[in-house]
């Protein structure tokens, strides 16, 4: 008996798999953008302010939409929202414009945003909108609240897609797989459900 | 006549048992053989037994949470910072933040602007030391429909190179800190509780591992380990406390605690810091200036199984239409802003 149990004749296989591997953004806490909060202009290594060109430069006479010759890396993707000085301000380009044509700092940039976009702006100064950090006790340490533009890129606003970090192994135990024909192996799903879900073992039913 | 014949019998039977038979031999052999391999093969674990298996008498005396002492505590928790130490090389004082008073912890989620990036999913397991193999996650983000509040249709094992998918929208699902919780009702020996905070705590020292709490949790919140958890010791994170994040046993029951190593010091959870998009919201609803606060007076609030009457500390909202880029301000066909 004793020698059975140093020979060991029935080793014991774990069927747990492996620790999966999970990249290091996954768990990365920096926020997606991080803009400078001032007028500032970088062309290869060299840095304006916006107002040492527009300072000299008069506008051109915006009467119809037409090409940029300069910022061409801006691509202006924000609805309804196509002109450069609805947000920047006409005179002193090192600043933002509110409805009233007045100067709004570059560093408050949700003054801007808040001409359009009201309830969000509602719920970002309560809290209920945008990333809140650090502390939730402010008598204890510091809390941090992000501004529109260091998640939302001014020019394109809608928030970027990403990808998703690794889906759960719990119920399976090992690597999830594609399935044969290119669908997703998924055995707890048995019929597919909707339009566009490659899924599963069955069909779906037809009227489904 | 009749002694003859005992005799005779009793001859016949101490003549049969005696005599070796081929037959007989080989069947007991095998009866034999196969009886010492299955108690070889069912006593083969304790071959691998190691020292820290057999639990000392101070482990087996230990009280539970609640009826130690001060000095008990501090006996019980150097004795596990010193486990921990020898098991992961890592050296950790155990913390026990006690609840703090005037504090009810409440999580709001936005269901409008989550994303699905499982970013919390992950920060949540490197906060909490779950175990890597075989895995343990407390939170679930389930791919729902759109149109559809039907946990039924959603998947979690979703993998598209990029998320959001502007068909589904998601919704993460973790312990829900309940107010009347039935994972408490159900526990056969106190082991689990619910504090002061409202936050649901596990003595891992006193769970028997029976796993009724996995089965009354309508949320599917609580995690058991079925094998021995394994977490490289680079991973471990040393911020540890007795209720919250220290490292678990094979056998016992664990869950989401709101990160309490980390709230009870005013932090903010390890989901809610790690999120992109700020769809985590987390605070003291008691206090009327707090984020959750204002979510719950003035947002569109939905709670997660509200007919199942647990009263959840956790709570999903949702934007006005027509805040999100990706819909349409107008109706459809009218000429909204897409």
């Amino acid at each position: 008996m004793a020698l059975l149990l140093v020979l060991n004749p029935l080793p014991f296989h774990s069927p747990v798999a492996p620790p999966a591997q999970i990249p290091g953004w996954a768990t990365d806490t920096t926020p997606v953008r991080q803009p400078k909060m001032k007028p500032e202009y970088q062309v290869a290594l060299f840095k304006f302010e916006c107002n040492a060109c527009h300072g000299i430069i008069p506008p051109p006479a915006n009467t119809q939409v037409r090409t940029v010759t300069q910022h061409r890396e801006v691509v202006l993707k924000h609805g309804i929202n196509t002109w450069c000085l609805n947000c920047h301000h006409p005179q002193n380009r090192n600043v933002l414009v509110n409805d009233r044509g007045e100067e709004i700092p570059w560093d408050q940039p949700q003054r801007l945003c808040a001409k359009c976009h009201g309830p969000v702006y509602r719920d970002w100064l309560h809290g209920a909108h945008g990333r809140t950090n650090g502390y939730w006790d402010t008598s204890r340490g510091e809390q941090s609240r992000r501004k529109c533009i260091e998640c939302h890129d001014p020019h394109q606003p809608p928030f970027p897609p990403m990808r998703p970090a690794p889906g759960p192994e719990t119920l399976r135990m090992g690597p999830q797989g594609p399935g044969e024909h290119g669908e997703v192996h998924n055995p707890l799903r048995l019929t597919g459900y909707g339009e566009g879900v490659a899924a599963g073992y069955l069909e779906p039913e037809e009227g489904n | 006549m009749g002694d003859s014949r005992e005799q005779d019998t009793g001859s016949a039977a101490e003549r049969n048992s005696s005599e070796l038979t081929r037959r007989g031999f080989l069947s007991h052999g095998v009866v034999a053989l196969a009886g010492t391999s299955a108690v070889a093969a069912a006593l083969a674990p304790l071959a691998h037994l190691k020292r820290d298996d057999i639990p000392t008498i101070e482990e087996f005396l230990q009280k539970h949470y609640k009826e130690m002492t001060a000095e008990d505590k501090e006996r019980v928790f150097s004795r596990i910072a010193k486990a921990v130490e020898s098991r992961y090389q890592v050296r950790t004082k155990l913390a026990d933040p006690p609840p703090m008073a005037g504090v009810e912890f409440v999580y709001g989620l936005n269901l409008s602007r989550c994303i699905g990036c499982r970013k919390c999913v992950h920060a949540c397991v490197e906060e909490n030391n779950q175990s890597r193999s075989p895995e343990i996650q407390y939170i679930r983000v389930l791919e729902m429909q759109k149109g559809s509040i039907d946990v039924e249709t959603s998947d979690h094992h979703y993998d598209p190179p990029l998320v959001p998918n502007s068909a589904k929208y998601y919704m993460p699902v973790q312990c829900h800190q309940c107010a009347d919780p039935p994972c408490v009702k159900v526990c056969p020996v106190e082991a689990t509780w619910q504090e002061p905070d409202g936050i649901t705590v596990i003595d891992y020292d006193w769970c028997i591992g029976c796993r009724y709490c996995e089965a009354a949790c309508p949320y599917w919140a609580r995690r058991f380990n079925f094998a021995e958890p394994e977490i490289a010791p680079d991973q471990v994170n040393p911020n540890m406390a007795y209720l919250s994040n220290r490292p678990r046993e094979k056998g016992v029951m664990e869950k989401c605690t709101y990160c309490l190593h980390r709230t009870r010091v005013g932090r903010m959870p390890a989901c809610l810091e790690v999120c992109p998009t700020g769809s985590r919201k987390f605070g003291n609803v008691l206090d009327p200036a707090s984020e959750v606060a204002y979510i719950l007076r003035h947002k569109r609030v939905y709670v997660f199984k509200e007919d199942v009457g647990t009263i959840p500390r956790f709570f999903y909202y949702f934007d006005e239409r027509g805040s999100r880029y990706s819909e349409p301000i107008a109706p459809a066909g009218t000429g909204g802003s897409g």
